[in-house]
């Protein structure tokens, strides 16, 4: 099986301060990887790091296996490889531009004539339920929810491969969070593509995820397949975030 | 004492018609009990805490409510609960750096309320007292945190300095809207059961706001959940969570991820529910049930007629407002 991420002995510090500490991780390609762990654990830096948005002191980061420098040629490189879902979408769209010059955008960077890409675009707008109308406007003219689903929709435009999501429910009222995690496990159906997710919700990733690791203070605590972690979670930080989980049944 | 809310509604004036966020809301919740308010965004749910509290935006209006505290009444259109704020009423926000001053220290913010909460103490004894309950909130090394400024703690630290406050204060209703929503889950647990320690020592109220019916199961006494700015039903926690009486309650716990749900083969194959439809547009009169666009159970009258509160135990404390109570 291919890797999709592989992180091999990476510290990550700001200043003083050792954020990710000699942490390595391997993401199969065409799963659904989730990474839970409490806030200051280093998830979202790590995940940064594989977007190319945050040095690395040590150790190496590869993307379906290759390499990618920091120049612009790399960076628009690495675009086609792996693309972020942010978890306020709004932080995703320019307040500035109309949707669909947003969209434009992705052509330059793919070099793809705009006629064909808008075609792509068309089905993909289909696809996550999204009228085309909404390529006027701007982003504060549309509903937060529509906001999510076109910063995804240029995500894909991109045909990455893998897409990394950093908490893409968090915020969200449990009646509209079901309609983004079925458009996920959607993309995983029906497209050769990685998820990594990152989320606090262990409910959540229990059910969409092959395989997750657990985080706390810079490292990886525990791993391995989504059902045997959360069945018989082996490492007490684990026990713990699970049994702090509030139930409804 | 016991805090009653009768017949609350509060407009919100903006560009074109009022919009109507809160319609004829009324609750009871009895001294030593937990009432959780659950509703998604745009529910009105947080209204109702700033209506009570009395710190509503400029363009809110009241139309019409009465809170009732230990028999004698306050008219919330002439916002008669605001001299009540530190004095009976309290408040836990989301964002703990809300009530914390970044410029004074921990302490600071605690002796301040025991200048009005505990006039006749001399100032070592307030220290003391301070100390006192930041040790009850479980707050490590209470003495040294007396002497750090708010940036210095976590949000969950910070939360409980709060909690702490709210202690002091002595409320006879606290109100926590959306205590732990920034918070993780482990931290999350701690804090709510910190609320849930200040609520049984002073034997006062608490109102939890939440969009989480997880939380509120767990913890909560009793249950009232609001839909577009209505009430569709209240009742003990564990009786709505049973035998939800109304079809968005329903819809609402099914929508909920269970920890323990089954969980298919490959990962990808696991689907979640969803309620169809949007919520409706507050600035037009709403006819019938305000949930009867999305409703599973909706009939054509349900869109005509509007629908008033069914029993749903011997009691009357399980309520909910669907005509189709009954209906198979």
């Amino acid at each position: 099986m291919t890797t999709a991420v592989s992180i091999s002995g990476v510290s990550i510090g700001f200043g003083p301060v050792t954020v990710i500490d000699d942490l390595s991780l391997d993401v199969p390609a065409s799963t659904t990887f989730g990474v839970v762990g409490e806030s200051g654990s280093g998830k979202t830096t790590l995940l940064r790091a594989a977007l190319g948005l945050q040095d690395v002191r040590r150790g190496e980061i590869r993307l379906m296996g290759e390499r990618f420098g920091g120049s612009l040629a790399e960076t628009r490189r690495r675009a086609r490889v792996i693309q972020p879902i942010f978890q306020d979408p709004a932080a995703a769209l320019s307040p500035r531009c109309r949707i669909g010059v947003l969209m434009d955008e992705v052509a330059k960077v793919l070099g793809e004539p705009r006629d064909a890409l808008r075609q792509r675009l068309d089905e993909i707008l289909r696809r996550l339920g999204l009228p085309r109308a909404i390529l006027d406007k701007y982003p504060h003219q549309i509903s937060g929810g529509q906001a999510r689903r076109a910063a995804i929709a240029r995500a894909l435009l991109m045909r990455p491969r893998i897409l990394a999501a950093d908490e893409p429910t968090a915020g969200l009222d449990v009646s509209v969070q079901g309609e983004l995690l079925n458009l996920l496990q959607e993309l995983r159906r029906t497209e050769e593509i990685t998820l990594l997710i990152i989320t606090h919700n262990l409910a959540v990733v229990r059910l969409i995820a092959d395989r997750v690791a657990v985080m706390q203070s810079g490292r990886i605590v525990e791993q391995g397949e989504a059902n045997a972690v959360f069945a018989r979670p082996q490492h007490a930080y684990t026990r713990e975030l699970l049994n702090s989980w509030p139930a409804t049944s | 004492m016991s805090v009653a809310v009768s017949n609350l509604s509060v407009d919100y004036r903006g560009h074109g018609p009022d919009l109507h966020a809160v319609r004829d809301v009324s609750f009871v919740i009895p001294p030593g009990k937990m009432l959780g308010l659950v509703g998604e965004s745009g529910s009105g749910k947080s209204t109702v805490a700033f209506a009570l509290m009395g710190l509503l935006q400029a363009n809110a209006r009241i139309i019409s409510g009465d809170m009732q505290i230990g028999g004698r009444s306050y008219d919330l259109t002439k916002n008669a609960t605001a001299p009540l704020r530190g004095h009976g009423l309290a408040m836990i926000f989301q964002d703990p750096l809300l009530s914390l001053n970044p410029v004074f220290t921990i302490g600071a913010h605690l002796i301040e309320i025991l200048r009005v909460a505990a006039p006749g103490e001399s100032a070592g004894r307030r220290r003391a007292m301070a100390e006192e309950a930041l040790a009850k909130v479980k707050l490590t090394d209470p003495r040294r945190r007396l002497d750090q400024y708010p940036h210095e703690l976590s949000g969950g630290m910070r939360q409980r300095v709060v909690i702490a406050m709210a202690l002091l204060a002595k409320p006879v209703l606290l109100i926590a809207d959306e205590p732990t929503t920034a918070l993780d889950v482990t931290v999350e647990a701690s804090v709510m059961r910190e609320i849930c320690a200040l609520r049984d020592e002073l034997n006062c109220s608490v109102l939890l706001i939440t969009h989480s019916l997880g939380l509120v199961t767990k913890y909560c006494d009793d249950m009232a959940v609001l839909y577009a700015g209505e009430m569709l039903e209240q009742g003990p926690a564990r009786a709505i969570q049973r035998r939800p009486g109304h079809p968005y309650s329903r819809l609402l716990l099914d929508c909920e991820v269970a920890i323990d749900q089954p969980r298919r083969e490959p990962a990808m194959a696991n689907s979640f529910k969803v309620i169809g439809g949007e919520l409706p547009d507050l600035r037009r009169p709403v006819s019938g049930c305000v949930f009867a666009a999305r409703c599973d159970r909706a009939v054509a009258d349900c869109a005509v007629t509007v629908p008033s509160a069914v029993r749903l135990d011997e009691e009357g404390r399980h309520k909910a407002r669907c005509l189709r109570i009954g209906a198979s």
